[in-house]
């Protein structure tokens, strides 16, 4: 579309509006709106796969049919690969809470010790004014050492908080597994009817739209699902650069199996800020459980994080994802923030690709609703149609 | 299938039609039917606009049944031509998002078939042989009118 198209600031207010919805509804079905939002990553991801093979004369839905069969192997034997593993995960899962969070409190404390061999002056607390015992402030500065607990102390505790957490939230999880893993299952079966029926159902929508607003609906059509596709695809392009810059960096500190670190890192970075905080403290308590007796370690870690992220922030995104939605860093910023307000950890993952089809869509129907030939183009057929169909009822 | 399935029996009259339009004359019925596939099919009424002059043109109208007139509501509602059965207009569209030049407007009950750019641009991705004989016929087609616009230029510059 050439000429700029008309989003106002009532078209905004409603693409706001609509946005937090559409999150406070998506929140409510999540976990049917998961495994459709996954089976929409694998269409996009497929998509080309099956153009591919139709290119190579066969028919659509032979193509599908392979290219899912592929998908659904490859899942498999992730399953049959990672399962084992992650049910050790999940049975040592108390214990490994208290190792990481022994280690954490360890690499705080350490980190404290070497400030305080680098800046003795740290090693003091803030100057505090001790009031007199008649209430008068007599200017007397303490320089009390405030006592640390013990890093066996901390660890019982934590240990008790663990022991209480599994007691009382065992059967939770559990349940919550138990709704989750079939409607993950559904993955590749919707996945396939996407690939196979996707543009007949896309043709089934576009009959129901009136004459006059067919080619501007066909055009909506294809701006969202552009945007859509871009922006998984450039977020899919994200995730593979972040995994390989962490997953070499973190091979060249030495670190075990690096390349599953980084790509649980990267793909953790799809939640907006808190997901690169998690993966980046993730990979550092990693490094700091496995190699013990390197202190520096866990700091060469963070350093490759951040430099990472930098890469990340202004090289990678704006080449990906930055350039599929074309939307002010600002409106970005809060709409992430208000995403979070609305729908907890579900508004801040989804909330960028709702908002992104949300304002193609207003933008569009903002354009078509206040085009006033539009309209009466479409009140004319009305009408002609309305008069033919009344033609005979009415005899003088 | 609830939302329906196309009709791909070869002796059904919509691909017989496209059979015999310019635009699909080189295609098999094979090819015929898989282009069908991307067709959006739509019904007008006597007397309604189908697009408007100065309007961004996503694709090509191909008429299956019905007349279908061209004009140019700028000069008062001036007549340019009509179209029936078999005929296309708005193949411009195919190729950039350039306005439309004309208003059309079903003379009777109209069916038509409309492509879509987007699409004949992943047609142009997966079939490429078959957009490829498409884009051939068209630029035939628009050489064919360049030609006749010169030759009436002309004519009128000599009168």
């Amino acid at each position: 579309m050439n000429r700029a198209l008309a989003s106002g600031p009532i078209v905004w207010l409603g693409i706001i509006v609509a946005t937090c919805l559409l999150l406070v509804l998506f929140q409510t079905v999540l976990w049917l709106v998961m495994p459709v939002l996954l089976a929409v990553v694998a269409y996009y991801l497929m998509s080309p796969l099956v153009a591919a093979a139709m290119a190579r004369g066969m028919t659509r839905a032979r193509a599908v049919f392979i290219v899912t069969m592929l998908l659904t192997i490859i899942l498999v034997g992730i399953g049959f690969t990672v399962a084992p593993r992650i049910s050790s995960i999940a049975h040592n899962l108390p214990k490994r809470i208290i190792d990481y969070g022994g280690v954490g409190y360890q690499l705080v404390e350490n980190a404290q010790k070497t400030l305080y061999t680098y800046f003795p002056f740290l090693h003091h607390q803030p100057a505090v004014a001790t009031p007199a015992s008649d209430g008068r402030n007599l200017g007397f500065v303490s320089s009390e050492v405030v006592p640390v607990p013990s890093a066996q102390a901390t660890s019982d505790d934590l240990e008790n908080q663990v022991a209480k957490w599994q007691a009382e939230y065992s059967g939770d999880i559990a349940l919550e597994l138990a709704h989750w893993i079939p409607s993950l299952l559904l993955v590749p079966y919707i996945t396939y009817f996407f690939l196979l029926d996707g543009p007949r159902f896309k043709r089934f929508l576009v009959q129901a739209i009136p004459n006059a607003f067919f080619e501007k609906t066909l055009y909506l059509f294809y701006r969202v699902e552009d945007q859509v596709r871009r922006y998984f695809q450039g977020l899919l392009a994200l995730t593979a650069l972040d995994a390989i810059c962490l997953g070499v960096g973190l091979w060249c500190l030495g670190l075990n199996a690096p390349f599953l670190l980084a790509v649980v890192a990267a793909v953790m970075a799809w939640l907006p800020y808190l997901g690169s905080i998690g993966g980046g403290l993730l990979v550092v308590l990693v490094a700091a459980h496995d190699f013990p007796g390197s202190h520096w370690l866990p700091y060469e870690v963070i350093g490759l994080f951040i430099g990472v992220r930098l890469l990340d922030d202004f090289v990678f995104m704006p080449l990906t994802v930055g350039r599929s939605l074309h939307m002010h860093p600002l409106v970005t910023v809060l709409m992430i923030l208000l995403g979070g307000a609305v729908a907890g950890i579900a508004g801040l993952l989804l909330v960028m690709p709702v908002l992104g089809v949300v304002m193609v869509a207003g933008q569009i129907i903002g354009e078509l609703v206040t085009d006033e030939r539009i309209l009466a183009r479409y009140r004319h057929a009305r009408r002609l149609k309305l008069e033919r169909a009344q033609a005979d009822l009415f005899t003088d | 299938m609830f939302f329906g399935v196309p009709n791909s029996n070869p002796r059904n009259p919509r691909l017989q039609l496209l059979k015999n339009v310019v635009l699909f004359k080189d295609l098999s019925m094979r090819e015929i039917i898989m282009v069908d596939s991307l067709m959006h099919a739509r019904s007008y009424v006597a007397d309604e606009v189908i697009f408007d002059e100065g309007e961004e043109g996503q694709g090509l109208f191909l008429v299956l049944s019905g007349r279908v007139k061209i004009t140019l509501p700028a000069t008062a509602g001036n007549f340019l031509l009509e179209l029936g059965p078999g005929a296309f207009f708005g193949e411009v569209a195919l190729l950039d998002q350039s306005l439309r030049t004309a208003q059309a407007r079903a003379v009777e009950d109209t069916q038509i078939v409309v492509l879509f750019r987007a699409e004949f641009y992943s047609l142009l991705e997966t079939h490429s042989a078959i957009a490829s004989r498409i884009s051939f016929q068209l630029a035939r087609v628009l050489a064919a009118r360049l030609r006749q616009t010169v030759i009436n230029a002309s004519k009128h510059h000599h009168a």
